[in-house]
This record gives structure tokens, sequence and C-alpha cells, in this order.
């Protein structure tokens, strides 16, 4: 029996390990993926289109560490599906959704090479994600997608602008930019005193970037400021009582946060407690059922939304067709409903004008032709031809107070739910309501 | 002044907060001996028990807590104690971390699956009013005011604290825990019924993990097992002030923690660096500092079994004494294994089961990294995905600094993680047990709070793009051809653990990790070895972190990183054999593999299969009690004994002598 100690394989290794390195450089990272799809993608014979349907598949984090609900976006495709099969379908296919894949907010990129290369269809819709890192899979394959603009990965450049990449109301997405949509809610009520809080994640810094660069660029006479500003919070942190005793001292009269859900109610509730009487500034809040769980402690405050509030007087077609839809096919009407249900309109418009010998290509070229769609009124239009690569001038929302249990739209007009601000304005800009 | 007093009182609600979760800690650890990270699961179960009976069923509020607190709660006690840690009793204290890092990851995804995926939004209180802002005290608009559930959490800590203590110090039954927890057989030869004991003990504690977890719900907006995990992190600190055992100096450690960050957050100028890099991650650093600046003393651990020594060493590897012709035999059949699976690779596999594969392989090198540090040195830790982090840092921003090639700048990665990770160990490695296992994940969630929101360390919100390497005129760009070379790097570095074993260093550590003492008798230096291994450890890591960043196309913290796959990782390697080399490449695979396979079974609904496979994974963790070597040494030691008695048999029919050999090298 012997015990050798060897030690010469070790020079083998590193032997080896030099030479590969040496021999080594960087691939350009260029496959021939793309170029092999878009050629396959031939008229009619399109991946995921048979005679009688058109096959599409969506990717979620269905399962993500902050319980976001995801998986809602695809009711909203579902339901606009629905109602376009029952009318005949198109081209006399029915659209059908065969796959709703589950990323776990980390896999993304597997799920969506699974849905291209396992699932045979024709489009992917909806996107709903909290990572993003499936994006280039899609860029390159050349596939029409559809989804929630919440990454930056789904806008692109004047060299690569993305083009076959859709979000619900455009695709460029720059959380450290300024914009002017914050000061006007601020000028519009008439808070002098700004307070803003954020994560220390990247993503949530940027936004408080971004919003301090607002400030900043749209100060004027008697215009807003920021005299509180924390963005060293924890992520799921739940104790504000310090952050909002110097607010109370500093005599802020507007919190505007880059949070999550858990992060605004638990700020809320320490404003509640220390009599911090102030409203704030949410995105993505627009779901009634925040307003069952949480209504009283956010009063007052403003709520952002990119489409139509489904409570505007004189409701544009698109608003009145999707709540009827929502009652019929009972699927919850909120944020979530709204963009998996305007996902599917952008496709359904895109097959319709890429005419009936459609193919991917087609269809991204004929939705990249659009000027203005904004899907039958239920947000602002949209130009396709530029909203890939930079964000729109002027800049169009619509805006709803929380008031008791409901959210009552403002700043618009009737039949006017959107608000259109000059991002080039000196000064706050004034908003024009638009339709 | 002032402003100090009014900050620190504004800290106080919090600060019990942490105390409470560190007292359920300190209790479990001083009347089971485990130092129970699955405390947090078992909270959000009786949390999510409690949420669905009174929210969803609106059940009254007292038979609602009884349910959650008095019943769900010490069954999932006594079934954990029965089934699990009652096996482990006499186990190694790192058989006792993984396993309930395994129940951590387990119970929420099986409670979820009972509960369903979606928000379970704004979580019943324990108080009987219907919203926290409908009481308040002393009185609206005072200049302290405390709502219910922070009255709730103050009063329950204070009776908690006082209840335990009398508990521990001076009843007969407190007595018995502690006993049993040092040493059941003694415990048991003093006329002592351990096992009852220990049931109680467990009971006890998971009913006052039940507690806390309905007392502490309402805290958040929503239901999530995260909330409750980062909150028990943040309240290590505090037990740690107790040096784990001190119920009292605990409580202490918990609101001083709250005061101190609420003192903080409000002296330190918000916009400065110290501020955005020090407050976050405040109860990591805290946690951090008290283990390296007060390190435990030999008498605060409970691993002092008199009787422990008497326990036979674990059996050696299969790969270590074999017949000549079982070598070659076992060498025959990996080599075909081998070649199977390249073929597969390049020409069965299509685009996204090869994707899959690959990304099997890579993170196999990675889980190389604990076959060093467990399997060999004998430590649990909790940062090896921080390493794995830092080498894609570090390749990502060299390619990007200087356009070196990725092979080098991947090295370069290798380099940096170990060295930080010699530099770690060197006041680390002081700890040992559970204290190093804390210790380790203190540093990821430091690195995580600190480092990574730092462009010039992870690029910021938007990850360092990585090329894929060119060898030669072998551009890797194409998916097949990073698969062979996954498959090499796999070779390379498993060769390289494999002769690390065998050397010098492989053989210090199996001796230190024998006896100590023994050891330093002969002239071996623990803590050297201990810092070797953690250095190489960290290094393959960072390497593997460097080629997971290539294949992917980027250094990207969220996808690939975070501390909480460290847990993960750590437990799928145990489960698989922390000793061998196949256990990691099968755990790498099996990470990738598992969840789509379970998603094809067909009784499985499509909503439970990405919950059940994070399940499968933690519940595997539950078979170390069984075969402590790991399932994949279990079988191949059953697969070899098998072919010895096929070749024996041969053997006997044609008579010749075996040449025993103890290289083992064809079968790592």
């Amino acid at each position: 029996m012997t015990t050798t100690i060897r030690r010469s394989p070790w020079l083998a290794v590193a032997v080896v390990v030099s030479l590969v390195a040496l021999a080594c450089s960087n691939s350009s990272g260029k496959s021939d993926e793309g170029a092999e799809e878009s050629s396959q993608a031939v008229a009619v014979d399109a991946p995921g289109v048979s005679e009688t349907e058109i096959r599409v598949g969506g990717v979620a984090s269905i399962t993500n560490p902050l319980s976001g609900k995801y998986d809602q976006v695809a009711l909203g495709v579902k339901a606009y599906f629905q109602m376009v099969n029952e009318s005949g379908g198109i081209y006399g296919r029915e659209l059908n959704l065969v796959a709703e894949k589950d990323d776990n907010t980390s896999n993304n990129d597997a799920a969506v090479q699974e849905l291209l290369t396992q699932d045979d269809v024709f489009a992917v819709l909806p996107v709903a994600t909290l990572l993003y890192t499936g994006a280039d899979r899609l860029v390159d394959a050349k596939v029409p997608t559809f989804g929630w603009n919440i990454n930056a990965e789904w806008g692109g450049t004047a060299e690569e602008p993305r083009d076959n990449l859709f979000g619900q109301n455009g695709s460029f997405l720059c959380l450290g930019c300024s914009s002017p949509v914050a000061a006007y809610v601020a000028d519009q009520l008439d808070a002098k005193k700004i307070g803003l809080l954020a994560y220390n994640v990247p993503q949530s810094a940027d936004c408080a970037t971004g919003d301090e660069k607002t400030f900043e660029q749209y100060a004027g006479d008697g215009s807003a400021t920021i005299v509180f500003a924390d963005k060293a919070m924890a992520f799921g942190g739940g104790d504000f009582s310090v952050q909002v005793s110097q607010m109370k001292d500093a005599g802020v009269d507007l919190v505007v946060t880059c949070m999550d859900l858990q992060g605004v109610v638990a700020l809320a509730r320490e404003m509640k407690r220390q009599s911090l009487d102030a409203p704030q500034y949410l995105l993505n809040a627009y779901d009634p059922e925040l307003l069952t769980d949480f209504g009283d402690l956010f009063q007052d405050s403003i709520v952002l939304t990119f489409f139509a509030p489904f409570e505007v007087e004189d409701p544009p077609e698109g608003l009145k067709t999707y709540l009827e839809w929502m009652e019929k096919t009972d699927t919850p009407a909120n944020e979530n409903t709204v963009n998996g249900w305007l996902n599917a309109a952008l496709f359904v418009d895109g097959l319709r004008e890429a005419g009936e010998n459609f193919s991917r290509q087609k269809v991204i070229d004929a939705i990249n032709s659009m000027t203005d769609w904004n899907g039958d009124g239920l947000l602002y239009g949209v130009d396709w031809t530029k909203q890939h690569i930079d964000v729109p001038n002027p800049q169009c929302n619509a805006f709803s107070r929380v008031d008791g249990d409901k959210f009552v739209p403002v700043f618009g007009e009737p039949g006017k739910p959107f608000v259109c601000l000059d991002a080039d304005a000196e000064g706050v800009p004034e908003g024009t309501p638009s339709a | 002044m002032a402003d100090i007093v009014d900050y620190a009182i504004r800290g106080l609600p919090i600060g019990c907060v942490f105390a409470l979760l560190a007292v359920g800690l300190v209790l479990t650890y001083r009347t089971s001996g485990v130092f129970n990270l699955a405390f947090a699961a078992q909270a959000y179960t009786s949390a999510a028990v409690f949420y669905v009976v009174r929210h969803d069923h609106e059940w009254p509020l007292l038979p609602a807590a009884v349910l959650a607190i008095g019943v769900v709660a010490p069954l999932l006690g006594l079934g954990l104690e029965r089934g699990l840690f009652r096996h482990l009793r006499g186990a190694p204290p790192i058989a006792r971390t993984v396993t309930s890092l395994g129940l951590l990851v387990a119970i929420p995804e099986i409670v979820k699956l009972w509960i369903g995926d979606s928000a379970q939004k704004n979580p019943p209180p324990l108080w009987p009013v219907t919203r926290t802002d409908e009481w308040l005290w002393p009185r609206e608009g005072a200049r302290y005011v405390l709502d219910a559930g922070q009255m709730a959490t103050v009063l329950s800590t204070v009776v908690v604290v006082v209840g335990l203590t009398i508990l521990l110090r001076r009843s007969a039954l407190g007595l018995r825990m502690r006993a049993v927890v040092e040493s059941a057989r003694m415990a048991q030869l003093a006329g002592v019924n351990a096992d009852r004991v220990s049931m109680l003990a467990w009971a006890l504690s998971s009913a006052l993990a039940g507690l806390t977890g309905v007392l502490l719900a309402p805290l958040f907006a929503e239901l999530v097992p995260l909330h409750f995990f980062t909150l028990l992190v943040a309240a290590l600190a505090a037990c740690v002030v107790g040096r784990l055992v001190s119920i009292p100096l605990a409580v202490l450690g918990g609101i001083g923690l709250g005061v101190l960050q609420a003192v903080l957050a409000g002296l330190l100028p918000t916009d400065s660096v110290l501020s955005t890099g020090l407050r976050p991650a405040l109860p990591f650093v805290v946690l951090f500092l008290l283990l390296l600046l007060r390190p435990p003393r030999l008498g605060d651990r409970l691993e002092t079994d008199p009787l422990a020594g008497v326990d036979p060493p674990p059996p050696p590897l299969v790969s270590v004494i074999r017949t000549r012709s079982l070598t070659l035999t076992t060498r025959a059949l990996a080599l075909a294994a081998i070649t199977l699976g390249l073929g597969a690779g390049l020409f069965v596999l299509d685009d996204f089961w090869l994707t899959l594969v690959t990304s099997g392989l890579v993170l196999a090198v990675v889980l190389l990294s604990f076959t060093v540090l467990t399997g060999m040195g004998g430590m649990v830790s909790l940062c090896q995905a921080t390493f794995a982090a830092i080498g894609a840092f570090s390749t990502a921003q060299i390619v990007d600094a200087t356009g070196a090639p990725v092979v080098l700048a991947m090295l370069a990665g290798t380099v940096v993680a170990a060295a930080v990770g010699g530099l770690l160990a060197v006041p680390l490695l002081r700890l040992d047990g559970i204290y190093l296992t804390l210790a380790t994940l203190a540093f990821a969630l430091m690195f995580q709070s600190v480092l990574v929101p730092l462009d010039w360390v992870s690029g910021g919100s938007t990850p360092i793009e990585v090329p894929r390497p060119l060898i030669g005129s072998i551009d890797l760009a194409d998916d097949h051809a990073f698969f062979v070379f996954a498959a090499l790097c796999v070779a390379l570095v498993g060769a390289i653990v494999v002769q690390l074993r065998q050397a010098t260093t492989g053989r210090f550590l199996d001796a230190v990790r024998g006896s100590e003492a023994a050891a330093v008798a002969v002239g071996i230096s623990p803590l050297r070895q201990r810092v070797v291994a953690f250095a190489l450890a960290a290094g393959i890591a960072g390497f593997g972190g460097g080629l997971i960043a290539s294949w992917t196309g980027e250094a990207n913290y969220d996808r690939s990183f975070q501390f909480l796959y460290g847990l993960v990782w750590v437990v799928l390697v145990v489960t698989m054999g922390a000793r061998s080399v196949q256990a990691a490449v099968f755990g790498g695979l099996a990470f990738y593999l598992i969840p789509e396979l379970v998603e094809r079974l067909p009784l499985i609904p499509d909503d439970w299969a990405s919950g059940l496979s994070v399940a499968l994974f933690g519940l595997g963790a539950l078979t170390y009690a069984r075969h402590p070597e790991g399932i994949i040494e279990a079988n191949s030691s059953a697969v070899i004994g098998r072919i010895q008695r096929l070749l024996q048999r041969r053997s006997s029919r044609h008579p010749q002598q075996p040449a025993l050999s103890i290289e083992g090298a064809g079968a790592p």
C-alpha cells in the first residue's frame, strides 16, 4: 500500500491554464441564431402559425420574492384574445396563449429560450418580469415581443434599436433621467417642500436620482424643492420613524418615493402615526384592491397611470371595451390586466396591418410604422417610429387622487383624461389635457 | 443631545422586534442545540395559517390564534423533532445547520403550495382592533406614539423574556432541557427522559416562533417569507450579543441595535457615504464585528457532549480504497459516461436542454468550492455566492476597462476572489461551527448591502457585459463550443480538487478535522490549513463566477449571485455529498434540470412545479440524517459494491491477486 503525495500534476495544470489563457481573446458575441430565425420567417409558414391558430407564449415572474401579481398580465391577454376569437379570429385563425412560463425571477433567459425552442410560438406575449435577462435572445431571434416595460432592457439605441420589443406604451425607460411629471404633481398640489425616499438598491437609487434632477431642472419661482432626501433605506426595512420625524420637522408637504408596496405602506403607517399630513405620489399603485386593503393610509395621494383611469367621465371606446370584457371574463380590472390587454391589442393591430401573408418581420415592421397607436383611446398615442430609443416629448399620463375607497381622476378634463407635459419647458410645464 | 434621545426612543419599537426574534433563536438553541435558521420559516407558517383562517375564513380572533400558535406551531415543532432532529442529536453541528437551512428553504414553499402564490395583503393583527392606526398611545399627535401593534410587540417581548428566563433558570424542566442539549446520553444516565424533554423543547420553541410570526406579520404589507428571514438575519447580531445562550443579553442586543439604527439614521447626513454605505448594512456589520472582536469562548459552545468522542469517524470515500480491477472498471465506466454525456450534449440535446446542462456544469465549478471547504475542511460557508460574485465582477471590470481576453480576466478574478477569501479567513477562522457560518452570512449580506449597489463594483443598475472567450479559432459564442469548454473547466477544477485532497493540504485538513489537538501535536497548524482551504475555495468560486458571467453574457448579481442562492447551494451540495467531486457536478445539473423535469411530470399542476422543485431541494437536506455522506456518495457506494461483488465472482472463477491502491484518482 502506498500513499504518494503527487505534485507534478499541479505543474501540468498550470501549463495547460497558461497555454489556454495565452491563446484566448474575446468573442464578438454574435451568434447566427437570429439570422436563421429571420430567414425562416416567411408568410404564414412562420413558427406557431397553422391554418386554424396563431400560437403565442408569455413569461412572467409568477414566483417572485415580492409577491407581485405578474401572472395577472396574462389574464388581460386572454380576455383580449377571447374577444377577437369570438368575432372570428384573425384571418380565420384563433389566437391562443399556449404557454405561460414562470421564470422564478432569476431564470428569465432560460424561460425565454424554452418558449422559443419548445413551444412553437409566433410571438412572445406577455412579458412581465422583474429581471429581463432573456431580452437579448428575443432581439437576436427577431420575435415580436410585447410586455410590461419595467426593465431597461426593453429600450434600444439608434445603432441597435431593439425594434421587435414593444412595451405597453413605448419601450424606452430611463430611470435616472429627469421627467416633468413629479414637478407637475407638486405644482398642482401647491406643494413646496418635497420629501424623497428610496432604497439603496441600484434601480431604486437611480429612480431617486431622476427625481432629484427633476426638481432641479423644473425649478422656478415658488416651485417645489426637495427638503429631505434619504436614498439609503434598507430594502424591505420597515422602520421609517426617524425619517418621518425629520420630514415633519422640515415641513414636507409631498412625499415622493421609489419603493415597493411594502415600503410605501410602512411609510404611510408611520406618517399616520406621527400625524405627518402629506400625500404620497405613487407609481404602479392603480389597483382597486390597494384601496380595499390600505385605502385609509393613502388618502389624497396621487397615483400615476399611463392609461385612462377607469373612473373618467366620457370614457374612450378602448376603456369601455376593456371594462366590458373584464366583466365578461371575470378578470380583475387593474393595471396588470390593462398591460396584458394593451399588449394583445398592439399585437393584433400589428397582425392586421401586416396583411394576410403576415410574418414575424412584417408584424414588427407594421407596428414600427404606426405613429399614433392608442389602443382605441385607452392610452395616449404612441409613436412607434421613435419610442424604441427615446422618451416621448411631450410626456402624457393620467392622474388619480385617492378619495375614500375610490380613485378620482384629476388634472384632466372630461373626454381628455391625459395631461401632456413639455419636457423642454423652463420651470414647471403647463399641463395640456389631451385625449 | 436631545436629538439623540429623540432618535433613540424612536428606535425602541423596532428594537423590541429584533429582541423578540433573538429570544426565539436563543431559546431554540438553548433547548434543542440547533441554531435554527428555519425559525423564520416556522414563524411564516403560523402567520400563514392565521391569515387563512382569520382573513379568508373569518374565524374569530381567539380560535384563530389558538390554532396558529397553540396547535399548528407546536405540532410542526414536534414533527421536526421526531422526524429529524432527534436523529441528529449526536451529529456534528454542520448536520444540524444544513438541515435547518434545508427547512428554511422547503417549509415556505410547502406552505405556499397550500395557500397559493398570490399575495396575502394586509395580514390581520393579533390584537383585538381592526386596523393598526385606530389605536394609538398615548394619543394621536403626541411626539412619541405607539400603535397597537408596537404596544403588543413591546409587551410580548417583556412577557416572553420574563417567562423564559424563569423557565430556564428556575424550573426543573428548564434544567432538564439544558442537560439534554449538553449531552442527551449523560442526561439519560441521570434518569431524564431525553426524548420527551426534547419534544417539549421543540414544541415550546416552535410555539414561540408561531407567536412571533403572527405578532410581526402586520408589520408587513404582504405576507412574504423573505420579510421574516430578513428580519431574522438582522436579529442575529442580537443573538451574538448574548453569545447565543443569554436571553437577557439578547434582548439588550436587540433593543440596542434598534436604537443604534435610529440614532445613525438621525445623525448621519443622508447623502454621506457613511450613511448610504453603513446604515442599510448595520445589523450585518454589527454581527460581523461582534464575532471578530468578541469571539465566543470555548465554554460558550453547547456541543460539549463528553460522550461525543465515542462516535466512530465517518467511513472513507468509496474511491479511497479499491482493488486495481475495480479502479479500472470504474474508470472505464466513468469514461463511458463522460463520452456519452458529451455526445448527448453535442449531438442529441436541443438548444434549450443544452443550455440547461451547460448552466449546470458552470454552476458545478462554483459548487466544487464547497467540496474543498465543507467536504475537506468541515466548514459551512454561506458566502460562496459572494466569492463567485467577486470573481464575476472582477472579470467584467477587467474586460470592460482593458479589453483583456476574458479567460485571462477570469483567472485574474480567481486571484482576486482567492485573495479576498484568504484575507477574510485570517480573522474568521478563529471562529468555528455556527459562529463561522454566521460570520460568512454577515459578510455576504454586507457585500450585498454595501458593495453591490456601487457602480465601480457591479455596474449599478446596468450589469456589465462579459463576452464569451475566443480560443484560437474556436469561438465560444457557439453554445455547443461553450458546453465543451464548461465540461473541460469542470474536469480541470475537479482534477485540482482531487489533487488537493490527495496532497499535503488535503491530508492535513483531514487530520485537523479528525482531531485538532492531535493535528497540533504532530506539528500541523490548523489555522494555516483552514486559511489555505478558505482561499482555495474562494478562488474556485471566483473562477466559477467568471465562468457564469461569460456564459450568461453579464455579471448580474440579482440573476446569478444573490446570497440566498448560496444558502440553496450549500444545502444542495451537502445533500448530494460534500466530499466528492461527482456530487458537485450532479448538484449543478440537478439545480437546473430538476425544476424542468418536475414541470413535465404528468400529475403536477402547473402552478406547483417551481415551488415543488425548491421544496425538493430543501427537503433533500433531510436525507442527511440517513446519509451523512450524501445521496451521490451513498449510491456510488452501492453501485461500486455491486461491481466489486461482480468482479469478485469473476475472479473466483479466474483466480488472480488484486493489487490494492489508495490513489483513487480513477473515480474522484
